[in-house]
């Protein structure tokens, strides 16, 4: 292969952003999300109402820790991507170029990721309010 | 791209040639044939006219809803018929209205908004929607011989598994069947969107419309599922006394309320975004600029495809589950309200950016987002639980639920019709007509529905069919029943524009609105071929940015000019930059379709009627009709390796693998499959969640050695199948056979082994809900690996008889993926019915 389709070929399909990166973020929301929801469920569906939730608030804390963890990750690989850019500096991404497709998935993958966060912020509330199954 | 000296599209003559070949590849049948036409403009148009057609249906029940609401101790109805009424007006608009919409609108519009031809599988679209033709009439029917559902549309048990009547399995079956066709459109749009733009079309420059197609399109594959895995655990419960829902016998009627819901809180958004997508499309036209925010856009409608999967239990908060469950959903419900605002911000800031131009589109977009603002606004107050709790059941919720979906789907879908009339019928519809029809449906449905918050907030409980005078509800309920005859006024004032008959004085220009997105190059009235050429694509609005455009379009300058072998050819790029990787053969008016439709629909109505010798003989006309049909319309050898698309691209008439569109149908199709089935051990852990000894320490069976046995079997044959790709992929052909015949042997063992364990231990599904889980995921897993071994036996079959080489082999490529599949699924059940009892 030569220097030059090498190069293309970095260019279509290299280190950047694809679709699967883009959904890296809300999929660990989910994650986070489910983790909250049945831990809650499963305690509770054997327990009484006055049971106290400790279990849930430490597996829900440390399933909130790894996820702003994982996101934070996320953001940094996105953030080097961003770097790359070569173009103007607004955030339209309207060029016809790979490079311009990279900067666009990850912009919007880091935006998902601020979304994200805070999705997962949300969803880790409820454990600090309510300390029993009622 | 000027015309360049020596190009052949310099020719006039050439040119004419050219378009008189494509009119006839392209050219829909005439007579009675006109029926057996598959292409998008077609099918699209019956699809959107049937949904249509469905929700005035639907609306005319709503108005006996109001009719009989109008005053207290009104006797228009009686209770039962009353029940009826309210079930299928929810129902009907729900399942063959607001769904089926986006899948028909897409079928119409994706191509042209992409540029291309047609879409991959035009023969699965006809499918789909005779699918739902059948099953539409046959759930709507069912009122006329007072046999409708009458439980809600949500079909709670366990109202719905004691109460007599067949109007529950008709909402089951019929509208699985239904589902089976929404599925059916996914799997279509979404290879449409990701392999199908034309070429240069990055990610970044899809249209906003594609974007939302592709996530309502992946939302539908997550969301549907369950609901379909809910309608074969309810129904074996109506039909054969499987007690998943019934409490005395270990079942618990929550279970179909998480699974109906896991699928009925993103159907909200699955019919929120496409509707949201075509104001996307519209906004701009009439801003006269460029979307403000593209990715901003995308990255809301991205973040509401996940985050809407987070709130399915907020129509749960009254079932008694613990706070900090409620907590969690009470959450996600608030966090979707971000980024649901940003898309609205998005499209008010290119407003302010813009010139805004008066016209009926925009007139309808305005109205929706006025509505569907108070609409967001009342689901931010019914999303925090103690606010819930009291408006739980009462009107308050069904004026939320109007105004969301009046201002998010009603609204801008009728914009889009004014919008996209043009593109589908080469018409304009009345400037004056949709003024009135505006403000009549405007302040008719807001003198509808703003009442109804206060009667809610007042008591007035949901599905009364009745309220008794002096409690302060009477004028309300008049003053809502009268803004229900101005709206339905508003409605035929609508559908008269669109049905009244159009001369010359009515036909649309070329490109009416100005708008700069690639769909309005169409000629006017657009032209059998959908795409004189399909163009090269450099910026988000083409038809704004190059003067050129519209003349290389015209003139055959850009790709696909022509139609030499008489084919109906469409361009397949790659997923991500659009390089043009395929030309693709897609195929003409069929009669196949049809037939394998009504047998399917068949088997499902036989069925509900408890008729099941005829469903079985249906069910297996049905199959030969789908083998027939993919085995002389797909994967066919062209006469040539490759072709010359023009602007001097050669791309494979043929491909296999995750390469072809063919492998991405079958890897979505699977992906939605193996939701549904997620569904079934789902309810088996839900049953292990709130059962003190789960699984019961009486129960026999099915034991582990037989599920091992199955296990080692299956996924023998999933080796074996494997096996049989790769060999055949080296040229061994005798090899492939070989292993193909082995794994359908092993298969077949392994069916009867998975089955011995329950059978041998003597479970009897009616007994309790464990056995009947345990049948129920042995049940579903045969029939998967039933229908692996056909696919198994159609490979053998194409190899000897050549139509699966080594050089064609897209359907062992294809297999094989099922096969994966298989493999996942199997090793669940396996796991789940042999080894769970051993460690719990």
């Amino acid at each position: 292969m030569s220097t030059g389709a090498k190069e293309e070929l970095r260019r279509t399909s290299g280190s950047g952003t694809d679709l699967w990166n883009v959904v890296q973020p809300p999929t660990i929301w989910a994650v986070h999300f489910l983790i909250s929801y049945l831990a809650a469920a499963i305690l509770c569906a054997r327990a009484d109402r006055t049971a106290p939730l400790d279990p849930v608030f430490w597996t829900v804390m440390t399933a909130t820790a790894v996820a702003l963890m994982l996101i934070a990750l996320v953001v940094l690989r996105l953030w080097r991507v961003e770097k790359f850019s070569t173009v103007d500096e607004d955030l339209e991404f309207e060029r016809n170029t790979p490079e311009e497709r990279h900067r666009f998935l990850a912009h919007v993958s880091l935006m998902l990721s601020v979304l994200s966060a805070v999705g997962v912020l949300y969803v880790a509330m409820p454990v600090l309010l309510i300390d029993t199954c009622r | 791209m000027a015309a360049m000296s020596g190009d052949p599209q310099d020719d006039p003559e050439l040119r004419r040639a050219q378009e008189k070949r494509l009119s006839e590849v392209w050219a829909q049948p005439q007579g009675w044939r006109y029926w057996t036409a598959v292409n998008n403009s077609e099918v699209g148009l019956w699809y959107t006219a049937t949904s249509f057609g469905f929700m005035f249906f639907a609306g005319v029940l709503g108005l006996i809803i109001r009719a009989q609401l109008a005053v207290p101790d009104a006797g228009l109805v009686s209770a039962e018929t009353y029940n009826q009424v309210f079930t299928l007006h929810g129902t009907a608009m729900m399942f063959l209205f607001a769904v089926p919409i986006f899948e028909a609108v897409a079928i119409l519009l994706l191509p042209a908004i992409l540029g291309a031809r047609d879409l991959p599988f035009p023969r699965l679209s006809a499918f789909g929607y005779w699918c739902f033709l059948i099953g539409g009439l046959f759930v709507t029917g069912s009122i006329f011989f007072d046999a409708a559902p009458s439980g809600g549309w949500f079909m709670y048990p366990p109202l719905t598994t004691k109460y007599g009547g067949i109007g529950a399995d008709i909402w089951l079956l019929g509208l699985s069947f239904i589902e089976v066709a929404s599925i059916a459109a996914a799997v279509e749009l979404i290879v449409g969107v990701l392999k199908c733009r034309p070429p240069g079309m990055h990610l970044n420059l899809t249209p906003l419309y594609g974007w939302y197609v592709l996530i309502v399109g992946g939302m539908i594959l997550f969301a549907f599922p369950p609901l379909i895995a809910g309608d074969f655990l309810f129904e074996m419960e109506r039909a054969f006394d499987w007690p998943f829902f019934d409490p005395t016998r270990g079942g618990d009627p929550l279970l179909w309320q998480h699974l109906f819901w896991i699928f009925g809180h993103p159907e909200v958004y699955i019919i929120f975004l496409p509707s949201i997508a075509l104001l996307a499309m519209m906004v701009p036209t009439f801003a006269k600029r460029p979307v403000a925010g593209y990715s901003f856009i995308v990255l809301s409608a991205i973040g509401t495809g996940f985050l809407g999967f987070g709130l399915w239990v907020h129509h749960m908060y009254t079932t008694g589950l613990p706070a900090v469950s409620l907590g969690f959903f009470s959450a996600a419900s608030e966090a979707v309200a971000i980024p649901t605002g940003i898309q609205i911000f998005v499209f008010i800031a290119t407003l302010m950016l813009g010139r805004v131009e008066r016209s009926v589109p925009m007139l309808w977009s305005m109205g929706a987002l006025a509505i569907f603002v108070a609409g967001g606004l009342t689901g931010v107050m019914l999303a925090i639980a103690p606010f819930d709790f009291q408006a739980h059941d009462s009107y308050f919720v069904v004026a939320h639920l109007h105004y969301t979906l009046f201002g998010g789907m009603m609204f801008p879908l009728i914009a889009g019709i004014y919008y996209y009339y043009p593109i589908a019928t080469g018409k304009m519809l009345s400037r004056r007509l949709g003024i009135w029809s505006f403000w009549l449906l405007f302040v008719g449905f807001n003198v509808t529905f703003l009442p109804m918050h206060l009667s809610g907030l007042l008591g007035m409980p949901r599905r009364v069919f009745t309220y008794p005078a002096d409690i302060g509800l009477d004028g309300l309920n008049m003053l809502s029943s009268a803004g229900a005859a101005i709206a339905a006024l508003g409605f035929l004032v609508f559908a008269w524009d669109v049905l009244r008959p159009k001369g010359e004085a009515d036909a649309a220009e070329r490109n009416p609105w100005n708008a700069g997105t690639v769909e309005w190059q169409l000629e006017m009235p657009p032209a059998p071929w959908g795409a004189r050429s399909v163009p090269k694509i450099e910026s988000r609005y083409p038809l704004w940015d190059d003067a050129d455009h519209l003349r290389n379009y015209d003139e055959g300058r850009f790709y696909l000019p022509d139609a030499e072998e008489m084919q109906r050819e469409t361009i397949v790029t790659s997923v991500l930059d659009a390089e043009p990787i395929q030309c693709l053969r897609v195929p003409g008016p069929a009669i196949v379709t049809i037939v394998a439709a009504f047998l399917l629909g068949a088997v499902f109505i036989l069925a509900t009627f408890e008729l099941y010798a005829a469903t079985i003989a249906a069910g297996i006309g049905a199959l030969a009709a789908i083998l027939y049909w993919t085995w002389t319309g797909t994967a066919l050898h062209p006469e040539k390796p490759a072709k010359d698309i023009g602007l001097g691209v050669t791309v494979p008439l043929y491909l296999s693998g995750p390469r072809s569109t063919g492998w991405w149908a079958m890897f979505i199709t699977m992906l939605g499959d193996l939701t549904a089935f997620v569904g079934l051990p789902f309810g088996y852990f839900f049953f292990w969640t709130i059962h003190e000894n789960f699984p019961p320490a009486d129960a026999a069976g099915p034991g582990w050695v037989w599920p091992l046995v199955a296990g080692l079997l299956l996924l023998g044959a999933w080796t074996a199948t494997w096996s049989a790709r790769l060999l055949n992929g080296r040229g061994r052909v005798a090899a492939m056979r070989l292993s193909l015949a082995i794994g359908m042997a092993s298969a077949s063992a392994g069916i009867a082994a998975l089955a011995a364990g329950p059978w041998w231990h003597g479970m009897d599904p009616t007994a309790h809900v464990y056995p009947a889980i345990v049948w129920a995921l042995v049940l579903w897993t045969s029939l998967h690996v039933a229908v692996g071994v056909i696919m198994q036996a159609y490979c053998l079959a194409g190899s000897v008889t050549g139509k699966l080489t080594p050089r064609y082999d897209m359907d062992m490529w294809n297999v094989s993926l099922y096969w994966h599949f298989m493999a996942f699924t199997v090793l669940v059940t396996v796991l789940v019915i042999g080894g769970f009892p051993l460690v719990a």
